[in-house]
């Protein structure tokens, strides 16, 4: 019986092509519809060394990237051992590998695939016999694919016709016949993996695009006019995008020395009237903690991105983790209120930006958007139509605020109407001390009370306005997860499964931070018999930062585990079947 | 700073209307209060309109000067004057941006940003106020403080070598330089109109004494070392200008650089008019097309 969901992995060297072949595959199956999620992994080397490639394409809507695999194409057992506990095959799993790799296949343990079909391909031959290179291997693989499991034939023919054709003459003809030699081989293997058969109907095209990508769109999308970053890994896509993207829009971007540079520059920026973001990552936003400060003091809307990875310091910088939290929500000396909005997959990346956007203009307060590596980076289909958000643009005084204007007057909202230069009669000089009502200098405690008042009066505007949040399956269960941003994913996933296993589970995911949906968090809590906790980072920074406002349950669960991995569907499960037999509270990570 | 906006005559703008009705926490006899004088005379000589101008800073006695002007200001945070500044002219190049701050504000912790500005040729003029020393923070050594000259922080002298700003800003690629004095109101007011007036990054070093921690001798003691620059000198050599820098028996002051090169502005609309050649204004939906499989 064919399968309407399947998930590849393709491993192999630099030069291998693995990553242009998913590419090609994620693109075919858009244009015919499929859902997809494309997420790669790569060594730590600037150019060639090992890299990975997994790919999940589904007729269903899916959420999370396939974490057991059926198809599994090794170049290079070498390198397979390299992404050893990150590509792990099903135990039935469809395994093709290198009939000319050196390793011998008893070398070759995968513990999981107990019941896998092993077919040996020689890819490095198919290639060089069909086109003379066996730089095609890439291509004759794409072909034996597209046969044996229905990957989507005509599209897959198109991304090669597309991809060389602008190439010199004969390049295209090459790999065309390297294709076919895959699809011819593949008739001559004499194995049914017809279970592996991907069955579906052709429906509209997708867009394919990254939560940096979905980031970005939404900043131009929001009238984001400025950009002011600094390169860092995992969120640099987003700088590179937009350095093409803001000059053809009537912005500009500038590249600063450093980040808080960067911060400094876009609340110039915006205090100058024109909306402004930056991106980076973890070390980053370190940095940015004094001109987060200031954003806060000063009542400038500014727009962060923070697309974390492993920390702290230099940490894991290709690789996931949630282990920002405390110093999105916390990081600044003084009381500096900020807001924290936290994208769930690729989709909500942009609705994030916008509300980002959004939400900074409305109460003049720094917005971090804290994305993480897993969403930031991995590739996959959105629909266009989802892609709607409404745009709020700040609130400028009006001709009877002028006449007597005051930069921070007191409101019952603490949003005060905000002046820009050009505009006569809006003068004032802001700065990072603390002020009175006309923004000048002013030390004595009680205007500090009644500023900080002011200020964090804001904080419960849109605690009120944007309960951000997803509640995921029924309205009561015995098991209620609480995990944020890229663990969205494989909780929905897992919670799929688990619901079919007849397991009564429930989640909530708060889309805003800080400050925190809590009503809508009581009322949820009040839903469930056990909450669970499942983070990516080794503390539990939401648990413990969700401790300091509300009273969690007795019984509350909390797994917690650093990152470098992203959430699997698998473990999700095994975490929920732990708490309902009752066992472990933290299971050490085994690699 | 290259923006300008000026209007016909009669002036409609006294100095006097660029001060704002703040008092500054300066101490007496600060030679902070020739510069933001010398600013009021500057602003009204070119006409500026206080409302399309914006004074920045960062921390220390001397950034307390935007709330003394009468237009736009942003007293910053602790070295950043400068990437604020940033923001604020290419956001808005329309803007008069200004960025005023001390030594140890520009030349310390925001050292890193002095060097980017000028190798950017930033259109934004920046008057740093040199008084040899931390005011704010009661007397310690900054990275102009005379080698070995004893301070709150150096107890038994200073061990360290000092900076010349001016040498500093000819190597990183300011477009203009300078050197004044607080006790020259009338040299300073020249120099300042001819740093507003330059496109591209201009950098007043203005030698402004702190009486209340460098010693009270400091006017006199400058003054004495003071001189102009010589008959024919040739402002458009780094090689003459350098001649000016490092002095200690002296103290030179004029425009010791000048150059004409396209300013990070002029470079930034250049590259936005070839980038809009051929092309429509990108809205979302435009750019999400992009998104989509392209066969």
């Amino acid at each position: 019986m064919p399968t309407r969901d399947l998930t590849l992995a393709m491993v192999g060297s630099g030069g291998d092509g693995v990553v242009t072949m998913g590419e090609m595959m994620a693109q075919a199956g858009a244009r015919d519809g499929l859902n997809v999620i494309k997420v790669e992994a790569y060594g730590p080397q600037i150019r060639g060394g090992e890299s990975s490639c997994t790919l999940r394409m589904s007729a269903e809507p899916i959420s999370a990237q396939g974490d057991a695999v059926d198809v599994l194409v090794v170049f290079n057992w070498a390198d397979f051992t390299r992404f050893k506990g990150e590509v792990v095959p099903k135990a039935d799993a469809v395994i093709l590998y290198e009939a000319s790799d050196p390793t011998p296949l008893e070398d070759v343990k995968i513990p999981t695939a107990t019941n896998a079909t092993w077919i040996p391909v020689p890819f490095v031959e198919l290639a060089t016999k069909a086109t003379g290179t066996k730089a095609a291997k890439n291509i004759v693989t794409l072909g034996i694919l597209a046969e044996l499991f229905g990957i989507p034939q005509e599209s897959v023919r198109k991304a090669v016709e597309f991809k060389f054709g602008k190439k010199k003459a004969g390049v295209l003809e090459a790999n065309l016949k390297g294709f076919a030699a895959g699809r011819e081989f593949a008739g001559t293997i004499g194995v049914d993996v017809s279970a592996r058969k991907l069955e579906y109907a052709i429906s509209a095209p997708k867009l394919v695009m990254t939560g940096n990508e979905a980031c970005a769109v939404a900043a131009l999308h929001s009238g984001c006019r400025f950009f002011a970053g600094y390169p860092i890994t995992p969120s640099s896509e987003v700088l590179h995008l937009l350095s093409e993207w803001l000059p053809r829009s009537g912005g500009r971007i500038v590249q600063t020395e450093d980040e808080l540079s960067a911060l400094g520059a876009i609340i110039g920026g915006s205090f100058a009237g024109v909306k402004s973001m930056t991106s980076t990552s973890g070390p980053g936003l370190s940095l940015m903690a004094e001109m987060l400060g200031l954003a806060s003091m000063a009542e400038i809307p500014v727009v962060i991105l923070d697309v974390q990875r492993g920390g702290p310091s230099t940490g894991l910088p290709t690789k996931s983790e949630q282990s920002d939290l405390y110093m999105a929500v916390f990081g600044s000396h003084g009381d500096a209120p900020r807001i924290v909005l936290a994208p769930t997959d690729v989709e909500d990346c942009f609705h994030a930006t916008v509300d980002a956007f959004n939400i900074a203009e409305e109460t003049q307060l720094p917005v971090i958007v804290l994305s993480d590596q897993a969403i930031g980076q991995s590739r996959q289909t959105v629909e266009k139509a989802n892609l709607v958000h409404e745009v709020i643009d700040r609130r400028t005084p009006t001709a009877e605020e002028l006449a007597d204007y005051k930069r921070y007057a007191q409101t019952p909202t603490g949003v005060s109407p905000m002046s820009v230069p050009g505009t006569k009669g809006g003068m004032y000089q802001t700065n990072g001390l603390e002020h009175d009502e006309t923004a000048r200098p002013a030390s004595s405690h009680v205007m500090h009370e009644k500023m900080s008042r002011k200020r964090f009066a804001k904080l419960d505007f849109v605690e009120e306005k944007y309960p951000l949040h997803v509640h995921l399956g029924p309205e009561k269960a015995d098991v209620g997860i609480v995990c944020w941003g890229s663990s969205k994913g494989p909780v929905e996933e897992a919670m799929k499964e688990l619901a079919a296993n007849g397991v009564s589970v429930s989640a909530f995911v708060p889309r805003i931070i800080m400050p925190f949906p809590k009503k809508a968090f009581l009322e949820y809590a009040a839903s469930v018999k056990t909450l669970v906790f499942l983070e990516v980072n080794f503390v539990g920074q939401l648990y413990n930062y969700m401790r300091t406002f509300v009273d969690l349950p007795a019984g509350t669960r909390v797994f917690t585990r650093s990152g470098g991995m992203n959430l699997s569907v698998s473990e999700v499960k095994g975490r929920i079947e732990s708490v309902l037999s009752g066992s472990g509270v933290r299971e050490e990570v085994t690699a | 700073m290259s923006s300008v906006v000026t209007t016909p005559d009669p002036p409609r703008f006294q100095p006097g209307d660029y001060k704002s009705d703040l008092k500054p926490v300066w101490c007496a006899g600060c030679g902070d209060f020739g510069v933001v004088s010398a600013m009021y005379r500057a602003m009204a000589e070119l006409q500026l309109e206080p409302w399309n101008t914006v004074v920045v800073s960062g921390i220390g006695c001397s950034s307390r000067l935007p709330g003394y002007v009468e237009a736009y200001g942003f007293n910053s945070v602790h070295g950043r004057a400068l990437p604020i500044a940033t923001g604020i002219k290419v956001a808005r190049p329309e803007l008069n941006v200004v960025a005023v701050g001390g030594d140890g504000d520009g030349l310390a912790i925001g050292g890193n940003h002095f060097l980017h500005a000028s190798r950017r040729n930033l259109d934004v003029f920046y008057v740093l106020m040199d008084n040899e020393i931390y005011g704010l923070t009661k007397g310690q050594a900054a990275p102009t403080t005379p080698s070995g000259d004893k301070t709150k922080s150096t107890f038994f002298g200073n061990p360290e070598p000092s900076v010349d700003p001016c040498e500093l800003a000819i190597s990183f690629g300011a477009t203009w330089v300078a050197r004044g004095f607080s006790g020259d109101l009338k040299g300073l007011v020249d120099l300042m109109v001819a740093g507003m007036s330059h496109r591209g990054f201009a950098f007043l070093n203005v030698m402004s004494p702190c009486v209340t921690w460098r010693g009270d001798d400091q006017f006199k003691v400058m003054k004495a070392k003071l001189r102009g620059l010589p008959e024919g000198y040739d402002r458009h050599s780094r090689a003459a200008a350098f001649a000016y820098t490092r002095e200690t028996e002296t103290l030179t002051t004029g425009v010791l650089y000048e150059a004409h090169e396209p300013s990070l502005l002029d470079r930034l609309e250049a590259q936005r008019t070839k980038a809009m050649q051929g092309y429509e204004e990108l809205t979302t939906e435009k750019v999400l097309k992009v998104f989509f499989p392209p066969f």
